[in-house]
């Protein structure tokens, strides 16, 4: 039952076979963000295939590797493509990725999504830095047997997303000139998008954008001490009474547009690291 | 899977029965924290969940795991000390099986208790509140329930499986012991981790008064067995969701042994009172 400790070593000595640096952050690259890879420095990328227990990634414009090597001479970690709950995958699975990065020696983790705004005052391609979030996932990455060598068996989610950051790097929106809105992000399993009743509950409820990821990863590393930022490119907008349908490639267009300003900020968070 | 889990309950039954004569008419689980009244119980024997056979082994903080049989204001009684969660990884037929062996060894009425959350403004910490209603958000199914409602009974709203006389029973003892209760509605989760601020906002808008990640399985359980129940919750922390704190397992369990001695009083007086009536 215990049998996760062992699964993160194993997973981290293949890294370190590869790659014998201690990185300062994980980052996950959600939808139609990978191109941030592309300002890294990269010593070493590895196929998730060839790194023991991790999973492939399915899911539209993902790829599926682990880059290493430094961004602005930091030492990152990266994960370009994630897996989702609705492809099937258990949560402890999906989540394994994070514990490797903690026990590779990142305290950071830089989490990024792509999602669907639902507040009226945001516009699709703005950045919203997630203050909270909901999970409405119907599940959660730590039941079973709680090892207490990863973490506590409560964790407390008062301050998941640490607010120093969110500070910093809205400090930086400003000074680059990049729209960027504080707020709470929901949750939910898909992969169905929303119907018009779901956006109605889901903004009356306090979330102003809405996501198929990123919870069960921020859970995990609050549980094994990680600080966390976290970042959500609005995509589409989902106005129940005026909801047109969504178009996937569309989203992925969008969230290619956002990325320089979404890599603008996570450089300048991960400056503020050094 | 539901005739194992029904011969695991006819099996634990029976190697309890071979134990202890007794047929018990009330069951109590006791939730975090409230081990008081398990020791309030003049115990004839005691067994560790391991040494039960089809039992599940309970892993949460604060909890001894074992089942307690005895006599309780005078009338013999089953208590759990320590219960099984979903986050433990159990799914809810495994979770609710002791519900189950109750049930087969004579409990009509079940008092359930538990450590929640305050997410009501109103309430405070250490304090009782009977669980008038329930909102689910455990995402679980319970196999073994599967056509038991429907077909042994008209189907009913939910809470409708918590006993609105023994409710009644409650208030009326509190007033005479001077004890405050409070009535209210428990959201279920999954857990484990504790809820965020957002989730607490979320909560108290659809109309939540305390949050926990126990009981609402164990209720559906025993009513679909034909029990009468009463859930209890002890508020164990108010969440202020506009003032930053955070919550630890320590921190619930302290709360909760405020409210114990009124819990223990409560159950008691209730066992005196329903044993007389009948």
């Amino acid at each position: 039952m215990l049998d996760l400790f062992d699964r993160i070593s194993e997973s981290t000595s293949a890294i370190r076979e590869r790659w014998n640096e201690t990185p300062k952050a994980g980052i996950i690259l959600g939808t139609g963000l990978g191109p941030l890879v592309e300002r890294i420095e990269v010593d070493v990328a590895i196929d998730y295939g060839e790194i023991p227990f991790f999973l492939k990634s399915t899911a539209l414009s993902h790829r599926g590797r682990l880059v290493c090597g430094k961004l602005n001479g930091l030492p990152v970690i990266v994960m370009e493509g994630r897996h989702h709950m609705y492809e099937g995958y258990p949560l402890k699975d999906i989540t394994l990725p994070v514990r490797v990065m903690k026990s590779m020696g990142a305290d950071l983790l830089v989490v990024s999504n792509a999602c669907g705004g639902m507040n009226p005052l945001y516009k699709c391609g703005d950045i919203m830095l997630i203050d909270d979030h909901i999970n409405l996932l119907g599940d959660n990455p730590l039941i079973g047997i709680n090892d207490d060598r990863l973490g506590p068996r409560f964790p407390d989610m008062s301050q998941p997303y640490t607010f120093d950051l969110i500070d910093r790097a809205l400090k930086i929106a400003r000074e680059k000139d990049i729209v960027a809105h504080r707020g709470v992000f929901v949750a939910v399993a898909g992969p169905n998008l929303e119907t018009r009743a779901e956006y109605r509950f889901l903004r009356t409820i306090g979330a102003d954008v809405v996501g198929m990821s990123t919870v069960p990863e921020v859970i995990v590393a609050v549980h094994c001490g990680m600080r966390v930022v976290g970042f959500s490119v609005i995509t589409d907008m989902c106005f129940p009474d005026a909801l047109e349908p969504a178009d996937p490639h569309k989203i992925v267009a969008i969230a290619n547009a956002a990325e320089p300003k979404l890599t603008e900020l996570v450089m300048g968070v991960l400056k503020g690291e050094q | 899977m539901i005739a194992e889990i029904s011969s695991r309950a006819d099996k634990a039954a029976q190697w309890l029965s071979d134990r202890w004569q007794a047929r018990p008419r009330f069951g109590i689980i006791l939730g975090t924290g409230s081990g008081l009244l398990a020791d309030e119980i003049q115990t004839d024997a005691a067994f560790d969940y391991g040494e039960i056979p089809g039992f599940p082994v309970s892993t949460a903080l604060g909890h001894k795991g074992r089942l307690v049989c005895g006599n309780l204001a005078g009338q013999p009684v089953v208590a759990m000390q320590g219960r099984f969660h979903l986050y433990e990884g159990y799914d809810v037929d495994l979770a609710t099986l002791p519900v189950h062996v109750m049930h087969r060894i004579g409990v009509k009425t079940l008092f359930i208790s538990n450590a929640a959350g305050g997410v009501s403004p109103r309430f405070g910490c250490g304090e009782i509140m009977l669980i008038r209603s329930f909102v689910d958000f455990m995402y679980r199914s319970t196999p073994s329930l599967a056509g038991k409602v429907s077909n042994s009974r008209p189907i009913s709203r939910s809470d409708s499986a918590l006993d609105a006389s023994l409710i009644e029973l409650a208030l009326e003892i509190g007033r005479s012991e001077g004890m405050a209760l409070q009535q209210g509605t428990y959201a279920s989760l999954l857990g484990p981790n504790y809820e965020t601020r957002a989730e607490y906002r979320f909560l108290r808008r659809i109309g939540a008064d305390v949050v926990g990640m126990s009981t609402v399985p164990e209720i559906a359980v025993a009513a679909a067995l034909g029990m009468r129940v009463l859930g209890l919750s002890i508020v164990t922390n108010v969440a202020k969701p506009d003032v930053l704190e955070s919550t630890s397992g320590e921190e619930v369990i302290d709360s909760a042994k405020i409210a114990a001695p009124n819990l223990k009083r409560l159950v008691e007086k209730m066992i005196e009172t329903i044993s007389r009536l009948r």
